[in-house]
């Protein structure tokens, strides 16, 4: 598999009134493209800061972040922006949907966003929708739908300009156990067919089921990387 | 994308409503404001253009520069020629009228012919008797008259109700006027009064007569000759074009004054003015831009400040959503753009609701208006006691840009903001919901 995301000798330090917190110590990894894998740990282990830098929301106090061999270090905000545009889709805990428009809109959104007309995306909007299982609520408002509903319609937001790279801050955290399942199922489906790579942040159990890579996190450090090996047990 | 921002707008009333309500009510209160004053600047102009000075006005300079002696011996002669000449030569949309201005003493004789009452009056001597003169549809005489009817016959005058009322005169008396003829003899006749006239103007109800023109060049010894030639242009006219079309003929007026007609005399020296130049209304046309140009910038102001702190309110509603922009990897610039473009939206609809509301009170107050005779009564004002409003394009356009302006300009300063958020904190903050 072809490296997707580099990170080398990544540091993060925060001001904290007088004082710097470190929330992230020398931190190494590749990730594949096409990869299905979460950061666990408790809270303050630096999962989301990881997801930050590698989002390019943030930049690293030291080391370099590489988005196929691009050093995010070297962007500016705006060229960020565009990387975020063109490269990542992002899923919420709390889902984050434009309350006043319709799941087909917020799925569209993002296309919107990248100058597409209606009009040329529209099949490809409700594909997605289908895809996620919600065509039955195509025109119906993020308020009179289930939260496992509204994670779909994220979940398809976040993949219709077919990105590389789908970073998900703990996906499940508001779900009950069934909706998560169906979620999770639905995302483990959608990256063999689509090929999009997913992270996730998460402390949920239930989540490392369906990852095939885990990475422990405990104070800004790695304390293990756990693979799937062929008989289906992450080692 | 503008299909998605005005859905937007539509179906977020908490974005919208307030925005919207309070450009619709900013420039309601502008282009009502501007048409009310439009109405009474222009009442104002029609009035005394009508009565006294016409919008433009073709005069002796001599006589001018002592109209307050009324020195009716430099009044120009040859007025068949003259208007003639001035019919030829001024923009077709003028229409022009001869008048005589004259003063004289009245004097009311009681049973025994002996004086009852007598009093200073002006007056204005215009074509009544013709079947085709237009003074009477211009003054609106059938109107204005209270008691009585307007003349059939020659030595008959209309007076002013309150003159009347003061000289205890009725309609079917009959007065004498006492003055100065053309050539500075005395100058005494008979008139039946009868009418009696409200312009609604105090300062002419009070002192004023109306006569036939070719009585008053009769009574005066004026054959063929006037005070003054009164153009008048439509009422759709706009009064800043005045101005333009009085220089243009008085730039012709060079050759008629090298080749006069016949019965001027050799220092008759006749100009043309137009009616900004008389009775001090360039200083009140100057008062009258400042004061709108003050109105339309208080509201702007007002506007703006209270949109600046309704798209601040608006911006923390929204503060997950635009959070949301970023981490979908819209730029700054782009999402205040949106904004902008949403505040255009809401400044446009705000706007045009405004004008319309605005706009329909204007028309309201242009077509039955305010009566403002109480207020007015003790005042020389040549303004008519019935206040208008004027629907004019400038009152429009002077409401929908400030609603624009201030709508944008507010969305704009609250969209600072956005620059100094920070993306490095949206996961957790957008967690927050």
């Amino acid at each position: 598999m072809d490296t997707l995301v580099k990170i080398e000798k990544v540091v993060k330090v925060y001001r904290v009134g007088d004082e710097d917190f470190t929330a992230l110590h020398d931190i190494s990894l590749n990730i594949e493209a096409g990869a299905f894998m979460s950061f666990v740990g408790p809270s303050g282990s630096g999962k989301t800061t990881l997801l930050n830098l590698m989002g390019g929301l943030d930049k690293p106090t030291s080391g370099n972040i590489f988005f196929e061999n691009i050093n995010l270090k070297d962007l500016n905000r705006t060229d960020l922006a565009e990387y975020r545009r063109k490269n990542l889709g992002f899923i919420f805990q709390t889902y984050n949907l434009l309350p006043v428009y319709s799941v087909y809109e917020n799925v569209l959104f993002p296309l919107l966003l990248d100058g597409e007309k209606e009009s040329a995306v529209r099949q490809k909007v409700l594909d997605l929708v289908e895809k996620v299982g919600l065509s039955d609520q195509v025109n119906k408002k993020p308020a009179h739908l289930s939260g496992g509903q509204c994670q779909r319609v994220a979940i398809a937001r976040a993949l219709v300009k077919q990105p590389s790279l789908i970073l998900a801050d703990e996906p499940t955290a508001n779900l009950d156990a069934e909706n998560s399942y169906q979620v999770l199922e639905l995302m483990r489906d959608l990256n063999r067919q689509l090929k999009a790579a997913f992270v996730f942040s998460t402390h949920d159990e239930k989540v490392t089921k369906y990852v095939n890579r885990e990475i422990g996190l405990e104070d800004g450090r790695i304390i293990w990387d756990k693979k799937r090996d062929g008989n289906g047990v992450l080692e | 994308m503008i299909r998605w921002i005005l859905a937007g707008i539509l179906r977020d009333k908490t974005r919208s409503l307030f925005p919207f309500l309070v450009v619709m009510l900013g420039v309601a209160l502008v282009v009502y404001s501007v048409g009310f004053m439009e109405g009474v600047f222009m009442g104002m102009i029609d009035t005394t253009a009508n009565l006294d000075t016409g919008h433009l006005r073709f005069v002796n300079k001599p006589f001018y520069d002592e109209e307050h002696l009324n020195p009716m011996d430099r009044a120009l002669a040859a007025q068949k020629e003259t208007g003639k000449w001035l019919r030829e030569n001024s923009d077709p949309k003028v229409q022009w009228s001869p008048r005589i201005r004259w003063g004289a003493i009245i004097d009311v004789p009681d049973e025994k012919g002996e004086t009852r009452s007598q009093t200073p009056m002006i007056g204005m001597a215009l074509d009544l008797l013709s079947s085709d003169s237009t003074e009477i549809e211009r003054l609106q005489l059938k109107n204005a008259i209270v008691q009585g009817e307007l003349p059939k016959g020659p030595k008959e005058i209309l007076l002013g109700d309150q003159l009347a009322e003061t000289l205890d005169v009725k309609p079917g008396q009959t007065v004498t006027l006492i003055g100065q003829t053309f050539d500075g003899g005395l100058a005494t006749d008979n008139y039946k009064v009868v009418g009696l006239v409200r312009f609604g103007v105090s300062a002419m109800d009070k002192k004023m007569g109306l006569i036939d023109l070719a009585n008053a060049q009769d009574t005066f010894y004026m054959e063929d000759t006037v005070t003054d030639w009164l153009g008048f242009f439509p009422s759709h006219v706009p009064y800043t074009d005045y101005r333009k079309v009085s220089s243009e003929l008085q730039s012709r007026l060079a050759g008629f004054r090298e080749a006069p007609p016949q019965g001027w005399a050799k220092d008759d020296f006749p100009i043309v003015l137009s009616i900004l130049d008389q009775r001090n209304m360039e200083n009140m046309e100057s008062m009258f831009k400042l004061v709108k140009k003050i109105i339309v910038g208080v509201f702007i102001l007002l506007m703006i400040l209270v949109l600046w702190n309704a798209s601040l309110l608006n911006g923390i509603h929204r503060y997950g959503e635009l959070g949301l922009l970023l981490a979908l990897g819209q730029t700054h610039k782009k999402i205040v753009w949106m904004l902008g473009l949403e505040a255009f939206f809401i400044g446009l609809l705000g706007s045009l609701s405004g004008c319309l509301i605005g706009g329909a009170v204007v028309y309201y107050m242009q077509e039955v208006g305010i009566n403002m005779g109480d207020a007015f009564v003790q005042t020389g004002m040549m303004v008519n006691d019935v206040m208008r409003g004027r629907v004019t394009l400038e009152g429009f356009l002077l409401g929908i840009g400030p609603g624009l302006v201030a709508s944008i300009f507010g969305s704009l300063i609250a969209s600072v903001a956005i620059f100094n958020r920070s993306e490095a904190n949206l996961f957790r903050e957008l967690e927050a919901g």
